[in-house]
């Protein structure tokens, strides 16, 4: 396959998935669930990042979504400033949770890393509930529109289907960074950390410091998401932290797999389309949901298990191009 | 405020927390494995019993098999189910696999229990006492003694036993152990049945206490993580006096500060622990 | 004595994505013998061991048939073949350091049985290895390299063995501690215990062997009794390779 094709093939795709609402009908259920779909895409890419390529089951990355979501509605609602600033701010926010919790949690064993930022989520929800300042048990609402002035040009959208250029182009940037990251010297060095971290540190890697940058690089992509969701929705409250959505990145992460670069999105849409057009009410999409997460990840190897696990050809690859080889088992 | 008032209930308070936490540092310890589903089975058992004594009208004694078998059988139905990957020791798979237990758990429970709150009132929790300046009642009595009763038999049991010491031996080496004749899934599958024992006596002891609801096994399991982190993962004794010192510190923080952020503070005290002292205080060689 | 051999393992062939790890026609331990085999790192011995005990690292293709005393075990997962009579005392961490020697020797299940596998008791044990009853209330971890050994060979006699693997037992020993070792084996082996000792040491094994398999790239390369073997060009190669290495 040349270069052209490829090109012309990615091209293609682009164009169809912009079109894709309107394919299926362009209702406003439709739209709607496009756009949700774009978000939790986003928020599902910055786990994927953490998950797959360093390998550490971080369980707060909710916490960057609302951070997202709270710092917007905080921002529109108080001063009053646009979605550009809004997500300057989110951005910002972003990377400084993430700074301070990955410092926090350096040197954790793996599986108190995972209860740390389990906890943290809840102690977050804790504040979210009680602290005026977030709204308290109401949240914050009256967030306005998504709405972008420049010069004589404006852009406002109102509704799910005026919204969903801004996703669709938030769901292509967000893939295009994950892509560039797995082939920059960062993601090299996150995938032999992940695999093999002794080999990785006497190649000059510093583990530490690599796992701190990648959470601090997928932590502004979450709260991009979480960014959009509070103009989707103008309200956010603490429901943005609640486990649902950890579940949901996590299911959407596993389903396809690592191999994949739309695999988060391909996991999303399977679980949106799921809720919103084969709904059997809330609690029973929680036992779909759970049940789904954990048949893939029994069953299905290739899913997380094939992610997880040192995979030979890809350590061999990343090896090489450091200039090493990895010594044969006896 | 009432020290002495708060102590009381900070002993009570402490006493829970250990129980509530004995079942999966055990599991933790001998299987390496976290549970992330121990706050909804503790939700489950909680509104198994609730329904056992106030929609069933059968004596509060009867909620104790019922919690416990609703406890064994869910543990038993996830050691199953998570066999593959137990033997694989792929223990992160068995994580994340454990949190989606949890939430169907939680949806399952919803849509038989309903979603509003309940009130667990048993005859031991309206017994009341008053001594002095200080009020509490005969659950609080019995959360005391039932805590220090399985505490003591749990204790003695893993160090002099050989029953203990199959599973200390499990703990250690899982390998070694099938090299010693061990059936290292049979003592899996026992430590799981045993996890969902507990955590049913403790639900079906300590859930009077608050209103209880489905939703509440995401936030009830912090507790859990800092008390069995803090006193050493698989250690007894480590549980009980970091369960103590915990309910101890609930108390009079949420006395004193506020109520609504004492798990905040909680997992506050765990961080700068754990910053300080990575490993946690780890039991040492021996000691369990 | 039943006509069996002890041991036998047949047409066994272990393979990972492509690669064959191991190719073996026969294997056979008689009773009240002690066979070796030797070879290079990576020759193939950690898989054959491991094969045997039906445990495996990773996900091969495994065939072939494994016989103890007559019955096959092949079919039976790792622990049941060990309460069947195959007892491992394997490379590395072999014993629980965080147990007591006296721990470590009564944690060995030992049911009673009406074969005429012969049992040992800890007095027994103790009498094999005195220092181990001169240490038996210390943690596994506080043993030297030699004692962990030989409470490593004290358990799994405790469990009445029909076969004892030994996988590498001179691994980090000094010389004079991997005769002292062997020379007990041996003594085991003419009171009536057949072993399978898997060594890289070829000098010390070949001192105390009946017979001798020499292993290389997952195959047999020689096979003869020990004096036979002694004379054999491959095998003095051997020898130098575990000099100079």
């Amino acid at each position: 396959m040349t270069m052209a094709v490829r090109v012309f093939l990615v091209l293609a795709l682009v164009v169809a998935g912009f079109f894709a609402p309107r394919i299926l009908g362009g209702s406003p259920a439709v739209y709607s669930a496009c756009v949700l779909i774009a978000i939790f895409a986003v928020m599902a890419y910055g786990l994927d990042m953490i998950v797959s390529d360093v390998g550490e089951v971080s369980l707060g990355q909710s916490l960057f979504f609302a951070a997202g979501a709270y710092t917007t509605a905080l921002l529109s609602t108080g001063p009053k400033l646009g979605p550009i600033p809004a997500f300057c701010g989110s951005m910002a926010a972003a990377v400084v949770i993430a700074a301070l919790l990955g410092l926090v949690t350096l040197r954790l064993r793996e599986f108190v890393f995972s209860l740390v930022t389990y906890a943290v989520v809840v102690v977050a929800v804790t504040f979210a509930q009680n602290w005026s300042f977030l709204g308290g048990s109401d949240g914050l609402g009256g967030i306005p529109p998504f709405q972008l002035s420049f010069a004589t040009l404006s852009f406002t959208a109102r509704n799910d289907k005026e919204l969903w250029p801004v996703a669709y182009l938030l769901v292509l940037v967000a893939i295009y960074l994950v892509h560039a990251f797995r082939r920059s010297r960062l993601g090299q060095a996150a995938l032999m950390v992940h695999l093999n971290p002794r080999l990785a540190t006497m190649s000059g890697i510093n583990p530490q410091r690599t796992r701190l940058s990648v959470f601090m690089f997928s932590a502004p992509i979450t709260a991009a998401a979480g960014w959009l969701y509070a103009y989707q929705r103008a309200y956010v409250s603490a429901d943005v932290l609640e486990v649902y959505f950890l579940i949901l990145m996590l299911t959407a992460v596993v389903l396809f797999g690592r191999g994949w670069l739309l695999g988060p999105l391909a996991g999303v849409s399977l679980i949106l389309v799921q809720e919103k057009f084969l709904s059997f009410g809330g609690d029973v999409d929680k036992i779909i949901l759970g049940g789904v997460l954990i048949v893939t990840l029994t069953l299905l190897p290739r899913g997380l298990a094939g992610a997880l696990q040192p995979i030979s050809t890809l350590a061999e690859a990343a090896l090489y191009r450091f200039g090493n080889r990895m010594p044969k088992r006896s | 405020m009432n020290l002495s008032q708060q102590f009381i209930n900070g002993l009570v308070l402490g006493h829970a927390y250990a129980l509530i936490a004995v079942g999966w540092t055990v599991l933790l310890g001998i299987a390496r494995l976290v549970n992330f589903a121990h706050g909804q089975i503790y939700m489950l058992c909680a509104f198994v019993a609730w329904y056992v004594t106030s929609r069933l009208g059968l004596p509060y004694l009867i909620s104790f098999p019922a919690a416990m078998l609703m406890g064994i059988a869910v543990g038993y139905v996830m050691q199953r189910v998570l066999l593959l990957l137990t033997l694989k020791q792929d223990l992160v798979s068995i994580m994340i696999a454990t949190l989606g237990f949890g939430y169907v758990l939680q949806g399952t429970a919803a849509l038989v229990f309903g979603s509003t709150g309940q009130i667990f009132e048993t005859p031991l929790s309206r017994a009341e006492v008053y001594f002095e300046n200080v009020w509490f009642t005969y659950q609080d009595i019995a959360i005391i003694t039932a805590t220090i009763v399985l505490f003591t038999v749990l204790r003695y049991t893993i160090k002099r036993t050989h029953v203990g010491r199959l599973t200390r031996m499990v703990a250690e080496d899982p390998h070694l152990a099938q090299l010693a004749g061990i059936d290292v899934r049979k003592v899996y599958l026992a430590v799981f049945a045993f996890e969902g024992a507990a955590v049913a006596v403790a639900a079906v002891l300590v859930a009077p206490r608050t209103p209880i609801l489905t939703s509440m096994g995401f936030e009830e399991v912090i507790v859990t993580f800092v008390v069995v982190v803090l006193g050493g993962i698989g250690s007894i004794l480590g549980s009980y006096v970091a369960g103590l010192a915990l309910g101890l510190f609930t108390a009079f923080f949420g006395a004193l500060v506020a109520p609504a952020y004492t798990t905040a503070a909680a997992f506050a005290v765990l961080i700068a622990v754990l910053v300080l002292r990575p490993g946690g205080f780890a039991a040492r060689a021996g000691e369990h | 004595m039943s006509g069996h051999p002890s041991l036998e393992a047949r047409e066994l062939n272990v393979g990972y994505a492509g690669n064959n790890a191991l190719t073996l026609s026969l294997l056979a331990v008689g009773e009240g013998e002690l066979v070796g085999v030797v070879g290079a790192n990576g020759a193939g011995k950690s898989t054959l061991v491991n094969s045997l005990l039906g445990w495996s690292r990773g996900s091969p293709r495994v065939s072939g048939t494994v016989w103890l005393g007559g019955s096959r075990i092949s079919n039976l997962p790792t622990h049941e073949r060990v309460r069947a009579g195959l007892l491992l005392v394997p490379e590395g961490k072999l014993v629980f350091g965080r147990m007591t020697v006296e721990e470590n020797l009564t944690g060995m299940r030992t049911t009673p049985r009406n074969d005429d596998r012969r049992t040992y008791s800890i007095a027994d044990v103790y009498d094999l290895f005195p220092r181990l009853a001169e240490r038996r209330y210390h943690l596994g971890a506080q043993l030297s390299g030699g004692e962990r050994q030989m409470l490593g060979i004290a358990r799994a006699l405790r469990f009445g063995p029909r076969v004892l693997l030994l996988d590498e037992p001179s691994i980090g020993l000094a010389p004079r501690l991997v005769s002292s070792v062997l020379r007990t084996v041996r003594s085991l082996v003419d009171a009536g215990l057949s072993v399978l000792l898997v060594e890289q040491n070829v000098r010390a094994a070949i001192e105390v062997v009946d017979r001798l398999i020499l292993l290389e790239r997952g195959r047999v390369v020689a096979e003869g009794a020990a004096a036979a073997m002694r004379d054999d060009p491959r095998i003095a190669e051997a020898y130098l390779g575990a000099q100079a290495g």
